[in-house]
This record gives C-alpha cells, sequence and structure tokens, in this order.
C-alpha cells in the first residue's frame, strides 16, 4: 500500500464550525450504511427473483396434489400422507444415516488433507492435490462403473478381503442392504473430500504463519497446533462447509442413481431420488413432490441452526 | 521420530491419491478400448483410441458444445466471484442488524432442491421469451442467470472476510480511498485464494450442471456438454469406448482450471501482501 | 466510477425483476395456445440416433405427401426428454416444445392423463387396425387414439446353439417352451459347459414384467389405475418363476447395464430373454457370429399363457400446439401409411415396427448370416402380432420400485402371498 499524503491534510484543516463538522459525520455515517447495502443489493434482488419466487410457489405446491397439469388444493393431505408412506420413511431414514455418518467422516478427512498438502516442505504438493481433487471432476459415469467392479462379487475388494482371511466367503456388497449403504457412503466421501479440501485450503492461506512459529517455539506439537491454532482459525470456513455438505448430503442424488438405483429394495434411496421418482420417473405429482422437498428444508434450517449454535457464532 | 512421521505422511498421502486417481486413470484407459471391454472392466490400455476419437467426432458436434459450456462457464463463474465476493463483503464490513437478518433469509435459498423450484422458474423465464429472447427459454442467458447469483458463494465469501485482517479496510480509508475502492484496491487482492478456491467451484459447478441447462435450453447447437453426453449413453446400444472418450474431453478444462488455480494457494500469502 | 457501476448493476436487476412481473401477467392469459396457424417448419424429438432418430431421417427422405414445411429432428436423451415435457406441460407454456414427440408405452398412459389438453388425437388420421393389436390398447385414451404405435417390444429368447448343442439340446429344445422346462435346459447347460444361462439384476423386474404379459396380465387392472398385485395368480406365477430361476443357480447376477451387455458379450451366458432391440448389442461380439439363434419367449406354464410377450416399445406423439397439423400429416405419410418406409427401417437400421401390411415386404423376409440363416424379422414380426394386449395404465414404474422390495423380501424366505399383500397396501397408499 502506498501512503497517501492525508496526515499532512488533516493537520492543515482549516477551523470549521461545530454544526458543518457533526452534519458531515451524520451524512458520512447515513452514506456508509447506505453503501454496505449497496455491495449486497444486486445479489439479494437476484436471488429473491430465481430463488425466493420459485421457492413460494413450490411451497404452494406442497399443499396441492394430483396428476401432471390436473393440480388441486388438499390441504394438509400431502403432510399426513408422508408419515403412511414407506417409500418415503425408508429416504429418511437411508438420509439420515448418510448424513450422520458421511459429512463428520468428510470434514475431518478434508481438514487432515488440507493441512497436510499446505505444509510448505512438502513434496510433489501440486501432485497430491490434483490427485485427491480428481475425484470430483472424474465423471460420475466412470466412477460408478468402477465403484460397482471394485465392490462386485468377483471385484478387487472381495478378492482382497478373502485372501486376507478377513471374510470366508465372497460378499454381494451391492445387494446387500447394509453393505450398500456403506459403500454408498465411501462413494460419497471419495467424490467430495478433495472439493471441500479446497476450501480448507484457500482459508489457511489467510492465516499468519507467525502464529505458527510463535507456537514451535513455545514447543507445541503438530497435534496441539493442529487443534488449538488451526481449527479455532478456520472455524467459519469449517462452519460453511459443515453447513454446504449437509445440504449436498440431504439433497445426494447423483451417487445413488449411479451405482445402486436406490437399491437393493429401497436400501438406499434418498430423498432426492424420491423426489425425483414423484416427479419425473413416476406419473408426475408435482405438489407431493414439493411436499417432500420442503421437509429437506425444515431438516436444513434445523441443522443449521444447531450447526451455527455450536459454532458460537453470534446471530 | 521426525522421521518416522514424514514416511507416514507421505505413505498416507499416496494411498489417498492412488486411491483417488484409479477411477480416473480407468477412465482414460478406456478411451483406448473398444466397448466391450470397456463394458468387462478392462483395465489395461488398448489401441482403439483412433476409432473411437473418429467416431465421436463423426456422430457428435463435440466442438459447439465445448464452446457453449465454456461461455456460460466463463461468465458464470466471472458473474459468481463479482456479485458474492461484494455481497460476502458487504454483508460482514458493513454489517447492521438488518442486514444480518436479509443474510440469514439468504441462506435459505440455498436448501431447497433444485427440481422443487424448477418448473415455476421455468414459466418465469417462459413468459419473458417474447419480450427478452435474450434471456427466454432457449437462451445461454437463461442458463447463466439462476447460476449467477447463489447464496452458497456468498456464505463462503463472508465466512472468508470474517479472517480478513479488518483494520486493513481502517488503513484504505485512511488513505483517502473511496468505500469500493477499499473493496477493490485492498480486498480483491488480498483474498486472491479465496477467489481461486471460489473460481475453481464455480467453474465446475457450471460445467457440470446438467439438469437446467436440459429444461431451459432446446435447439441441439446450443447444447452444453451434459447434455451431450447424456444423448450418448442414451442409445439401446451405447458405445462405451466413444462415451468414454467425450467424458474425457469434456472433464479436462476443470482440471486444468484446478490446476492454474492451486497453485495460488501458496502458504503465506497474506504476510506479502500486508508487508 | 466504480459507484457508477454498481448503480448501474442494481437498476439492471430492477429492469429484469419488472421485466419479470409483468411478463408473467402475460403468460397467465397466453398460455395453452389453441390455434391452428400455419407454420412452415416442425419439430419432433427423439432418443438414440441410430435407432429412432435414423428412424425420423428416413420417415423424412419418404415423405409422400404434399405439405410445405420444415422438419427439425432432435435427438434428446429419453429421460431428459421425460424431464423436458413434464417441466414444460406442466408450466403450461408452450415456448419451446416439439410438434412431435416420441414416447415410451409404458409411460404413455400417464403422460396422457396428466396432460389431458396438451396432446393431438390421431383417431381420425391413422388406421389404428392396421397396427398391432397391443400397441392400440396402449397408445389410446378414452376413445381416442393419440398415438402412432411406432417400433415392436417384441421380446424374444437369444440363445447360443454352440452352448445348447454342448449340452445336447437342439434349437426346437428350447422353442415355445414353458420357463421350467427352460430352467431345466439351464441347469444341464450349466453342468455341460459351465456357463450361465442368463443375467438376472435383482433391481430389475423387466423379467417378471414380460412373464406375467405372456398371459395377459399387468400390474395394474383393466382400469389403468387400481394395482392389481394380491391375489394375481400371473404375478404370484411370475414370482415363484422368478424365485426358481434364482434357486436354480443358472443366472449370473449383475447390477447394471454394462454388465449385462458384458455378459453376452464375453460368452459368459448361454441366452438372452429381452426385447428384439436388443440385436445389435448382440452383434456387437462379431466373434460369435453363427453361433446365436432367436426364439419366441418362454411362456408361464398356466392355462391361456402364450410365447409371445413385450419389453419396452414407443410411439409418436402429437402435441397440441402450433403446426398440429402440419405434425399429424407428416406422421401420417409416413409411419402411418408408407409400407416401404418400413422396408428401408429393417434394412437399414434394422427397426421394426408394428404396421402390420409391412411384414409383408422382402427386407422382413432376409437371412441373418449371425443368427445362422434365419429370417430373423419375419420371425420377430409374427411374435409381434401374438403379443397379448395389456393396458400398461399409469403406474408400471412406480408399483415395480414397491415390487422389486417384495422381491427381495420373497427372495429372503417372505410368504408370498404376505409379500404381495404388503405391495398391495403400499402401492394403495401411494397411488392415489
Amino acid at each position: 500500500m502506498s501512503q497517501l499524503g492525508t496526515k499532512k491534510a488533516e493537520v492543515d484543516l482549516p477551523v470549521r464550525t461545530k454544526y458543518e463538522e457533526s452534519r458531515r459525520q451524520k451524512t458520512g455515517v447515513f452514506f456508509k450504511k447506505k453503501v454496505g447495502w449497496l455491495f449486497v443489493i444486486v445479489s439479494v434482488i437476484a436471488i429473491t427473483i430465481f430463488n425466493f419466487y420459485p421457492m413460494v410457489q413450490a411451497f404452494l405446491l406442497s399443499f396441492q396434489s394430483g396428476m401432471g397439469a390436473n393440480l388441486e388444493y388438499v390441504g394438509l393431505d400431502n403432510w399426513r400422507r408422508l408419515f403412511g408412506d414407506p417409500t418415503f420413511i425408508a429416504a429418511l431414514t437411508n438420509t439420515t444415516i448418510y448424513l450422520l455418518i458421511q459429512v463428520p467422516l468428510m470434514i475431518i478427512l478434508a481438514l487432515f488433507f488440507s493441512v497436510l498438502l499446505n505444509d510448505p516442505k512438502l513434496k510433489f504438493k501440486s501432485f497430491f492435490r490434483i490427485a485427491i481433487f480428481l475425484p470430483c471432476v472424474t465423471s460420475l459415469v466412470a466412477y460408478s462403473v468402477v465403484f460397482k467392479y471394485l465392490f462386485g462379487i468377483d471385484g478387487i475388494v472381495n478378492q482382497f478381503l478373502l485372501n486376507f482371511g478377513f471374510i470366508s466367503e465372497t460378499v454381494n456388497f451391492l445387494a446387500d442392504p447394509f453393505w450398500a449403504k456403506v459403500v454408498i457412503i465411501l462413494a460419497i466421501t471419495w467424490r467430495w473430500t478433495g472439493y471441500n479440501m479446497i476450501f480448507y485450503l484457500a482459508a489457511l492461506q489467510n492465516v499468519d504463519k507467525s502464529i505458527y512459529e510463535a507456537a514451535r517455539i513455545d514447543g507445541a506439537s503438530s497435534f496441539q497446533q493442529f487443534f488449538q491454532i488451526t481449527v479455532p482459525m478456520l472455524k467459519p470456513i469449517i462452519l460453511f462447509t459443515s453447513i454446504t455438505s449437509t445440504i449436498g448430503t440431504l439433497q445426494i442424488f447423483d451417487e445413488i442413481v449411479n451405482i445402486t438405483n436406490g437399491g437393493p429394495g429401497n436400501a438406499t434411496i434418498s430423498i432426492s431420488q424420491y423426489i425425483y421418482n414423484l416427479s419425473f420417473e413416476y406419473s408426475p405429482d408435482f405438489g407431493y413432490a414439493s411436499t417432500v422437498s420442503y421437509v429437506i428444508v425444515i431438516l436444513v434450517v434445523i441443522l443449521s441452526i444447531i450447526q451455527f449454535r455450536v459454532a458460537g457464532e453470534k446471530k | 521420530m521426525n522421521r518416522l512421521k514424514r514416511i507416514f505422511i507421505y505413505t498416507f498421502l499416496s494411498v489417498a491419491a492412488i486411491v483417488s486417481i484409479f477411477p480416473f486413470l480407468w477412465m482414460l484407459t478406456s478411451i483406448t478400448n473398444k466397448s466391450v471391454d470397456v463394458t468387462q472392466g478392462r483395465l489395461l490400455p488398448g489401441t482403439h483410441l483412433i476409432e473411437n476419437l473418429k467416431t465421436l467426432f463423426a456422430t457428435v458436434d463435440i466442438v459447439p458444445a465445448l464452446i457453449n459450456s465454456s461461455i456460460i462457464a466463463i461468465i458464470t463463474t466471472f458473474l459468481t466471484l463479482l456479485l458474492a465476493s461484494l455481497a460476502g463483503y458487504g454483508f460482514e464490513i458493513h454489517r447492521s442488524k438488518g442486514k444480518d437478518i436479509v443474510f440469514t433469509i439468504l441462506l435459505l435459498s440455498m436448501m431447497i432442491p433444485f427440481a422443487a423450484i424448477m418448473i415455476p422458474l421455468y414459466r418465469m423465464f417462459g413468459s419473458i421469451s417474447e419480450t427478452a429472447p435474450l434471456i427466454g427459454i432457449d437462451s445461454l442467458g437463461a442458463v447463466i442467470l439462476p447460476t449467477a447469483t447463489t447464496a452458497f458463494f456468498i456464505f463462503f465469501f463472508r465466512q472468508n472476510t470474517k479472517m480478513f485482517p479488518k483494520d486493513l479496510v481502517e488503513a484504505g480509508r485512511i488513505d483517502g480511498l473511496s468505500e469500493i475502492g477499499v473493496f477493490f484496491r485492498i480486498y480483491m487482492p488480498t483474498m486472491k485464494t479465496t477467489y481461486a478456491a471460489a473460481a475453481i467451484i464455480a467453474f465446475m459447478n457450471s460445467w457440470n450442471n446438467y439438469l437446467w441447462p436440459l429444461v431451459i435450453l432446446q435447439s441441439p447447437e446450443k447444447r452444453t456438454i451434459p447434455l451431450l453426453i447424456s444423448n450418448l449413453g442414451s442409445s439401446y446400444s451405447p458405445d462405451y469406448g466413444v462415451i468414454m472418450s467425450a467424458i474425457v474431453i469434456a472433464t479436462l478444462p476443470t482440471a486444468l482450471v484446478f490446476f492454474l488455480m492451486q497453485k495460488h494457494f501458496v502458504a503465506g500469502m497474506m504476510g506479502s501482501v500486508k508487508g | 466510477m466504480k459507484k457508477f457501476n454498481l448503480m448501474f448493476l442494481a437498476a439492471a436487476s430492477m429492469a429484469a425483476l419488472a421485466a419479470c412481473s409483468s411478463g408473467d401477467e402475460e403468460a397467465s392469459g397466453g398460455s395453452g395456445s389453441e390455434g391452428s396457424a400455419d407454420v412452415d417448419e416442425i419439430t419432433a424429438w427423439a432418443w438414440d440416433p441410430a435407432f429412432n432418430i435414423a428412424a425420423l431421417e428416413n420417415a423424412k427422405e419418404a415423405y409422400n405427401g404434399d405439405g410445405d414445411y420444415e422438419v427439425n429432428i432432435i435427438e434428446n436423451a429419453q429421460d431428459d426428454i421425460i424431464q423436458k415435457l413434464n417441466t414444460g406441460l406442466s408450466s403450461g407454456t408452450t415456448n419451446g416444445m416439439p410438434n412431435i414427440v416420441l414416447i415410451e408405452d409404458y409411460r404413455a398412459q400417464s403422460f396422457l392423463q396428466a396432460y389431458p389438453d396438451a396432446f393431438h388425437p390421431l383417431t381420425d388420421v391413422i388406421n389404428a387396425e392396421d397396427f398391432a393389436d397391443y400397441k392400440i390398447a396402449t397408445t389410446s385414451f378414452e376413445d381416442e387414439q393419440y398415438g402412432l404405435p411406432f417400433d415392436s417390444g417384441v421380446a424374444a429368447l437369444y440363445v447360443r446353439t454352440d452352448y445348447l448343442e454342448e449340452a445336447g439340446y437342439s434349437v426346437e429344445d428350447v422353442t415355445d417352451i414353458t420357463w421350467q422346462e427352460y430352467i431345466e435346459i439351464g441347469k444341464d447347460v450349466k453342468e455341460a459347459t459351465g456357463k450361465n444361462m442368463l443375467t438376472l439384476d435383482p433391481n430389475d423386474l423387466a423379467q417378471v414384467r414380460m412373464m406375467i404379459q405372456t398371459n395377459g396380465s399387468w400390474y395394474v387392472e383393466e382400469d389403468g389405475s387400481t394395482p392389481n398385485i394380491a391375489g394375481n395368480e400371473t404375478l404370484e406365477k411370475g414370482f415363484e418363476t422368478y424365485k426358481e430361476l434364482m434357486d436354480a443357480d443358472i443366472a449370473k447376477i449383475v447390477s447394471d447395464w454394462s454388465q449385462f451387455v458384458g455378459a453376452f458379450n464375453s460368452g459368459d451366458v448361454a441366452s438372452v430373454p429381452t426385447g428384439n432391440w436388443i440385436t445389435p448389442s448382440v452383434k456387437q461380439a462379431a466373434d460369435q457370429s453363427g453361433n446365436w439363434a432367436v426364439v419366441p419367449m418362454p411362456r408361464l406354464d398356466m392355462e391361456g399363457a402364450v410365447n409371445a410377450s413385450n419389453l419396452g416399445g414407443s410411439s409418436w406423439y402429437v402435441l397440441n400446439v402450433d403446426g398440429k397439423e402440419q405434425a399429424a400429416d407428416f406422421l401420417l405419410n409416413t409411419f402411418g401409411s408408407n409400407p416401404d418406409l418400413y422396408q428401408t427401417l429393417v434394412e437399414d437400421i434394422g427397426a421394426l415396427g408394428t404396421y402390420s401390411p409391412a411384414a409383408e415386404g422382402d427386407a422382413y423376409a432376409v437371412e441373418d448370416e449371425f443368427f445362422g440363416g434365419q429370417q430373423l424379422l419375419s420371425d420377430l414380426s409374427t411374435w409381434t402380432d401374438e403379443i397379448p394386449a395389456v393396458n400398461y395404465g399409469l403406474h408400471t414404474y412406480a408399483i415395480e420400485d414397491i415390487l422389486v422390495t417384495g422381491m427381495q423380501d420373497y427372495l429372503n424366505g417372505a410368504e408370498l402371498d404376505t409379500v404381495l399383500e404388503n405391495v398391495q397396501g403400499q402401492a394403495e397408499a401411494q397411488l392415489k
């Protein structure tokens, strides 16, 4: 930053009346407030048009039911229908399981990778970074084919487990309700860890190096540095990734459709896949599909409030 | 002890890298194989690469699709970065009670599955098609508009701004910069890595976006890459060698953007700006 | 200067907002236009370049009417068409919708009922009697004929003659058999060759679907919407047969399309019971030429069941938008009345139509060397006419998703009656 000659100018200011001085300050404050709104106004308007307006429409839809264009208001029927709908309950249960296991696992892994890959002394840094990022650009088609082969009856995973005596006979992972869920969780984690790592890597650059040096001089171990400096410093970003990953996992669709298509039975179906089925796969009922969508909204809102509270951000 | 730690770290990273790269490598080898070999999960490279590429370029217009996707992704990324960073900065630096409430409401917009708002959105664009064809149905503008402003990136910039040293803003004001000047001259250069990360993600999201371009675009010449690949896979007798070739070509730009941007993730950048 | 830019952006987005809200009013008045205007270009959507798109191109060439308009053929994946149609039709915006669209037969009823005014009836345009009976049932709705029946999804049993021979069987031995006979042969084939008889995907009940249609039954009653699961004897038999196939240990389990194709391309299975559209994929393994034959689909071991069934297949529909007259004219003068077109279709792309007058042509009599000189198209065409007509109704895929769960339970040892009653209950609750 170049130093401008502002200080000098202040000193030489001619004397003004008190009235003028205070007026100037007031408009200054007023202007500052206004200019703050200017920064956000475009986004606020655009999001209102492209998100909130359709969201209100979708909310109205959630009280209607019928096939395709033949919609009529049914009051709270859709909401009642949810609780007696075994497919919805299966989807909700599965999605909750994915969420509880997968999000923490992924956040911790991503954080761990980013700290390792931020080490200036690490060799082949670019290689490792791009390698761990690659899953999220690898095409779903390719990766679902690969996953299906890895976990197939005569796949590598079975052979590995057999050779090392972990199992006595092959497991049909994708046809087993429990193991199919495990494969899905692995697949989501595999695909999105590198994605979250980027946010941490970027944020780590904004952490002042001198803090670590001071800590090292004080004899703090790597683990202490991680928990006492990195985690607290990155808290805003950890909150960001937790909330966006929660949203992402609650809306998970691609992985499931491509790897198990919700099977075996409904053992891996997610809420988003069910919404898709209700809208496009079955005779379309956009009203009920909207109701199911709003279940996701409600869940995310609750979970986000909890996450904001845990992170201790003032609201 | 230290050496042991090094060995552990390199082993751990290498295993993670192999696991991560494996499907990608398989994708690369599969473009050199015949469809029959791909469906059988062949892991070794074959000799069918030229054939696959020839068929690909003969059957689909991949170049126009690449151009469309690039135009959309570049404009979307640019708008996203500009608007979201302005908003994220505004919400954090010019914080006020009113703005905090607005911000919280904005976050709500991330939470609904896109499929649920797609039909009202489509109706909206349908109704302006006559008066404003540039942003109506079947226009690139209609693809860009709803995706260029998302609460996701505003949230991202705001959280990063929390780590931004506020005294730099004061220093800028003292130096006589306008509020906008502070943003462009001080905030932007300081937050280079944040922009780099956002650029990677925004580009990738736009490049891979499927559902919205699918419903809003109609003419084949306006198709984006994911739509083109979806068509390739829909045949009764899909040629997996050709599909994989298209997929690999489609993947390269995002990988390239990541490669270029990650170079900005260099430890200690903040220090140099401060000094 | 920068401030100015920001203000400009804000003003621009305000303008956009204003444009949107005013446009909205227009839409409510202008949607669903019923006017019939002369257009000089019509658009057709279909999927699969090698098949349906090629068929459209051929039709364009063969058009012998006197309309003066351009036909614009656009390729879209099938799932993509479903999403685009649903989004467009339900938003009431006809803008961007095609004039002609291809819809899979299993989904036709649900489109026709979900968007009642969206389709243009062809009752007075085509002669329904010219087409295979089973196609008419699925393409008409409330006494109106909406679809122009296109490709035959006639199911057939593709067999490896060399494997059969090794086990001591001839092609005649697998012709016109029941599934139970098929299973016995399968066991012998496995013993003699070590090869599985077929592939099965426990998440895909296409086999069951084909089985029950051999006896003229479906997942729903005649009305097309009441689930017909519990107490449906044909479906019970289908479930039992499926379990026997599984228990006989003659099936290779696959989990997706590429594994399914991979299995017969690599010679891992001795037969493929599926729709005739699989022919090009079978022929992909050129080294197996001469080792294949195609025979009628096995039937359920029940009184009245026939050796003919269907899997998939689709038909053309005209949307009720400007240009519908031209679209109907185009369909009538191509797929609706032109036997020569069907000759080129089978010669050039192997697409088998359901237009009965076409089957007499020479192209259908061609001997296919890959299948040991069999007159494949002529055979398939004969079987097409024997497919029992059923009303696929509205809920084929919705019910099937519930049935898949039921099938899992049944395979794991649950009582069949209980399983089907559960499915019936769930289906009734879900499909209101």
